[in-house]
């Protein structure tokens, strides 16, 4: 009989030619406030970076901040720490997936509520908890020097990139988690205990049946790591370094700290770019895994 | 079940166990720890004190909570109404329309916190609209960020909503206001309350745009907690930092009492 | 129901007997059309089937009745009045579909009172209506009910109620039984039956793709595949003379023969073998024809039109025996009381029909071009 879907599209017509001008009305107002107050301030802020305080060319600004060793530093670091902390968040949480949703443990079920609240706190505790690990003064250190009596421990890579990364590999391998267990709970147990069955031993059975299954999902959570990584500021901040200095903090910094708003502007719209290409890749990926999944339904439906 | 053999099995549980306690659960635990401590430099924190809970009571850090409680609470309702308003509007739509609006709604996520920041900046520091320093423009800045994603949920549980409810509504006569208030928003009660709680919990935790942003006279307590450890106090940020998930889960757990209610019914 | 006195308050099109009419109803999603030109008639109190494989256009037909759908050529009349542009809100009419759509937040008097409360019925009129049609389904024992508090067939009826509650001339029921299982299907089948008893001013339109239901219930048949409407008549009329292959295939099952008309009146010859039909009228001599006989109507053994041939299947089916003897290269099928004595597969079998129960199809009746 007619499915689900072939209700909505059919009464999509209908609504075309009865209501077609309060409709298009109806999406005005929340358009409306969103120009105003993201995308509005969105060109004016792309506006300024071309815009430099002395005159010149219009992209003076960006001539001089892009030749600033501290902003190649910036870029060098923030794409390093990214690539890094997505593929540490990939693997670890493949494999924190893999035990949640096939060696099955009591509790498992709460795990998944834990993840949930654990995507709601902020990224910055995890720092302040390190601080608390391994800072100088902190458990570590604290550990080895009464155990070995030395005037300090051997633990000191917070202050550095060790440590920003170890803070997002740590804060966002839960968001590749996600995803990944939704996908897991698709693949069906009938695949697996088929392929155990013959013969097939479990690293074979992840390798040649749940690897698949699960690839889409990985590479959309691991793209939405990768922007979230871009435009992480709160674990920086708090990490304290000087030496370790990403994008978005350069733009605080040139901001608020030094009061060069359209040099802040030139490394925003660097910032913006890399993030947003990144995150329409993301979406082309989660879109194609949701066509996927909804073509294996339909198919599963109609058996 | 992939894995057959019992000792195998609890040799993946034993790694798993230890791969994950220190990674995600010990945060938490050291950072509720070190709250009532004065100092920690062995195994175990020392010096087990209240000060840092009762300097909290009566200090700038009360004002910090009650800050980011304000603003949580009026950023998530309204980016409640706007992403609920949307997803509703871009349904309507349909088609081409629908995917333009998705997309915008979602364009805060990608684009990073502290340019949403300094972009609100920038346009409000001059003329028509003069929000500079004052506290709206900090609400503005959190409801930008986090209706992207009461858009999204809102809109992931109307693609999931039955349209026979809708249709058998208007079969008996209902018109669209009636058939929206009556049956579609209550439906999608359960999604609502679950947005506005994730909503409310991101904007507590919001740091990045409100560094950019925050006046004096509206200091909201991630910034108050960046303060407090920045100038080496990390004991009583910690117990800043109790406070706000201790007010986050409050709020989320309140959330959910609502949502199981309401599906229940 | 009838007895009750009419209330002025109905602000919907009265349920005063009123008919449906489809005029040339096309309906395209895209370039794809899934109803082309419908044209037909739901006399007021009738009870009529739209039966028909999935994606016949029997459920977008419907729907164009409802408004969930507009035709993007001809018009649909309830009762008279072209409802084509209007909004279903404002259609007046009672609708059920296969998942019942009740409303999971309100209590089953809150389901049936809605479409009450929605078109602002007086309150004090909304309980007394709401008590009638719960009643009328068998239902006024679950009023403070959720719905997921009931069982499928209950939800059925209140499904039912909610949709006669507000009245309607017009009772659209879109599989309603597609969801329950065999032996409450029969039951609700007998219950819907003795609802149009009841309310016999009500014109239902049925779409099922369940011959069984469509057999049982329905005043009149309508014929539906590949978009078109096929055939329309009454059950005994599409069952006994069918008009198209399709028809004859799709209600009941029917063993269909090609054969040529012969010379004389009532003469066909099938295979070789002469045999004698009910009649012949539209064939001209020597033309293709398809002969269409039930297998309840062939008979094991000599007769007239006795065919002669193999048997290639014998299935026992306990009442009845199902023979698939082969006749020069056709499978005819017989359905015959349980035999003593079966014959063994590969054994000489004769068949036979009698010629009045034998129906003559014109090749390519009611099919397209």
């Amino acid at each position: 009989m007619a499915s689900l879907t072939q209700r909505v599209r059919l009464g999509a017509p209908a609504r075309t030619r009865v209501r077609a001008l309060p409709r298009g009305l109806w999406a005005l107002p929340p358009v409306a406030a969103l120009a105003l107050v993201f995308l509005y301030p969105l060109f004016l802020l792309v506006r300024q970076s071309f815009t430099p305080d002395e005159g010149g060319p219009m992209t003076a600004a960006y001539s001089e901040v892009l030749a600033e060793a501290s902003f190649q530093d910036a870029l060098v670091n923030t794409v390093l720490i990214a690539a890094g902390a997505t593929l540490g968040c990939l693997v670890l949480g493949f494999a924190l997936a893999l035990v949640v949703a096939f060696v099955p443990f009591p509790g498992a079920r709460a795990l998944g509520r834990f993840i949930d609240i654990f995507l709601a706190f902020p990224s910055f505790l995890i720092t302040l908890a390190l601080l608390f690990v391994y800072g100088t003064t902190g458990v570590a250190n604290g550990l080895w020097t009464s155990a070995t009596g030395a005037g300090s421990g051997p633990f000191d890579f917070l202050h550095t990139p060790w440590g920003v990364l170890l803070a997002e590999i740590t804060y966002f391998t839960p968001f590749v988690m996600r995803p990944l267990l939704a996908a897991f709970s698709q693949v069906e147990t009938g695949q697996l205990e088929a392929a155990a069955s013959l013969g097939a031993r479990p690293r074979r059975i992840v390798r040649t049946v749940i690897l698949p299954e699960a690839l889409p999902s990985l590479a959309a959570g691991g793209a939405l790591v990768l922007v979230m990584c871009l435009n992480e500021f709160g674990i920086v901040l708090f990490t304290g370094a000087k030496d370790v200095v990403t994008l978005p903090v350069l733009v605080y910094t040139k901001a608020i700290l030094d009061g060069d708003y359209t040099g802040a502007c030139v490394v925003a719209v660097v910032n913006i770019a890399l993030s947003v290409a990144l995150y329409a890749g993301y979406r082309a990926l989660v879109a194609r895994t949701g066509r996927r999944e909804g073509g294996a339904r339909r198919a599963r439906a109609q058996q | 079940m992939l894995v057959h053999s019992n000792k195998a099995r609890a040799v993946i549980w034993t790694g798993f166990l230890l791969l994950f306690v220190p990674l995600f659960a010990l945060p938490f635990a050291v950072i509720l720890a070190a709250s009532f401590a004065t100092t920690w430099s062995g195994a175990l924190p020392s010096g087990p004190t209240l000060t840092h809970y009762q300097d909290i009571a009566k200090g700038d850090s009360l004002n910090a909570l009650v800050t980011s409680l304000l603003t949580a609470l009026a950023a998530s309702l309204l980016a409640l109404a706007a992403g609920t308003w949307a997803a509703l509007a871009a349904q309507r739509l349909g088609g081409r329309g629908k995917k333009v609006i998705d997309t915008l709604f979602m364009l805060p996520v990608a684009v990073p916190s502290v340019a949403v920041g300094l972009s609100l900046l920038v346009a409000f520091s001059q003329p028509p609209l003069l929000l500079n320093g004052t506290r709206q423009i900090v609400i503005i800045a959190h409801t930008v960020l986090v209706t992207a994603f009461a858009h999204q949920s809102v809109s992931a549980a109307l693609d999931r909503l039955d349209p026979a409810y809708e249709q058998s509504a208007a079969a008996l006569g209902a018109r669209p206001a009636y058939v929206l208030w009556r049956v579609k928003l209550p439906l999608l009660l359960p999604s609502l309350t679950a947005a506005t709680g994730l909503c409310f919990a991101l904007s507590m935790g919001e740091l990045s745009a409100t560094m950019m942003i925050y006046p004096p006279d509206w200091l909201p307590l991630p910034v108050q907690i960046f303060a407090t450890t920045d100038r080496g106090a990390l004991f009583s940020g910690a117990a800043l930092a109790v406070a706000l998930m201790a007010a986050t889960l409050l709020v989320l757990f309140g959330v959910s009492r609502i949502r199981t209610r309401a599906s229940y019914r | 129901m009838t007895a009750l006195p009419d209330t002025a308050a109905a602000p919907v099109a009265g349920r005063a007997a009123s008919g449906i009419r489809f005029e040339n109803v096309s309906v395209a999603y895209g370039t794809h059309t899934v109803l082309d030109g419908l044209d037909l008639t739901v006399e007021p109190g009738e009870v009529m089937a739209l039966l028909g494989p999935s994606g016949s256009g029997k459920t977008t037909a419907l729907r164009a009745v409802a408004g969930f759908v507009t035709p993007a050529s001809g018009r649909v009349l309830i009762g008279g009045r072209d409802v084509t542009g209007l909004p279903p809100y404002k259609r007046g009419i009672g609708m059920v579909v296969q998942s019942y759509a009740l409303f999971p937040h309100m209590r089953v008097a809150d389901n049936v009172a809605f479409g009450l409360k929605a078109q602002k019925v007086p309150r004090a009129e909304i309980a007394d209506r709401v008590t009638e049609a719960l009643e009328l389904t068998g239902m006024a024992g679950y009023a403070r009910r959720y719905p997921r508090e009931l069982s499928g067939g209950q939800q059925q009826r209140v499904a039912i109620a909610r949709a006669l509650a507000i009245r309607p001339g017009v009772l659209l029921l879109d599989e309603p039984l597609s969801a329950l299982d065999a032996q409450l299907r029969s039951g609700m089948l007998a219950e819907l039956a003795r609802l149009h008893r009841e309310l016999p001013d009500v014109s239902i339109l049925y779409v099922t793709h369940d011959q069984v239901e469509a057999l049982t219930l329905a005043d009149r048949i309508a014929v539906m595949d590949r978009a078109r409407l096929r055939d329309c008549g009454t059950p005994r009329e599409l069952y006994r003379a069918p008009r198209t292959e399709f028809t004859a295939s799709f209600v009941g099952n029917a063993n269909l023969m090609p054969v040529t008309a012969g010379a004389g009146d009532g003469a066909v010859t099938f295979a070789g073998t002469e045999l004698a039909v009910r009649g012949t009228e539209g064939v001209a001599t020597g033309a293709e024809a398809t002969l269409c006989v039930r297998p309840h109507l062939v008979g094991l053994g000599e007769g007239p039109n006795a065919l002669r041939g193999r048997l290639a299947e014998l299935q026992w089916r306990g009442a009845t025996h199902r023979l698939y003897v082969e006749v020069a290269g056709h499978r005819v099928m017989a359905d015959v009381r349980e035999l003593r004595d079966t014959p063994a597969v590969g054994d000489e079998v004769t068949v036979h029909f009698a010629p009045e129960d034998a129906v003559l199809i014109p090749v390519g009746a009611g099919t397209d071009g």
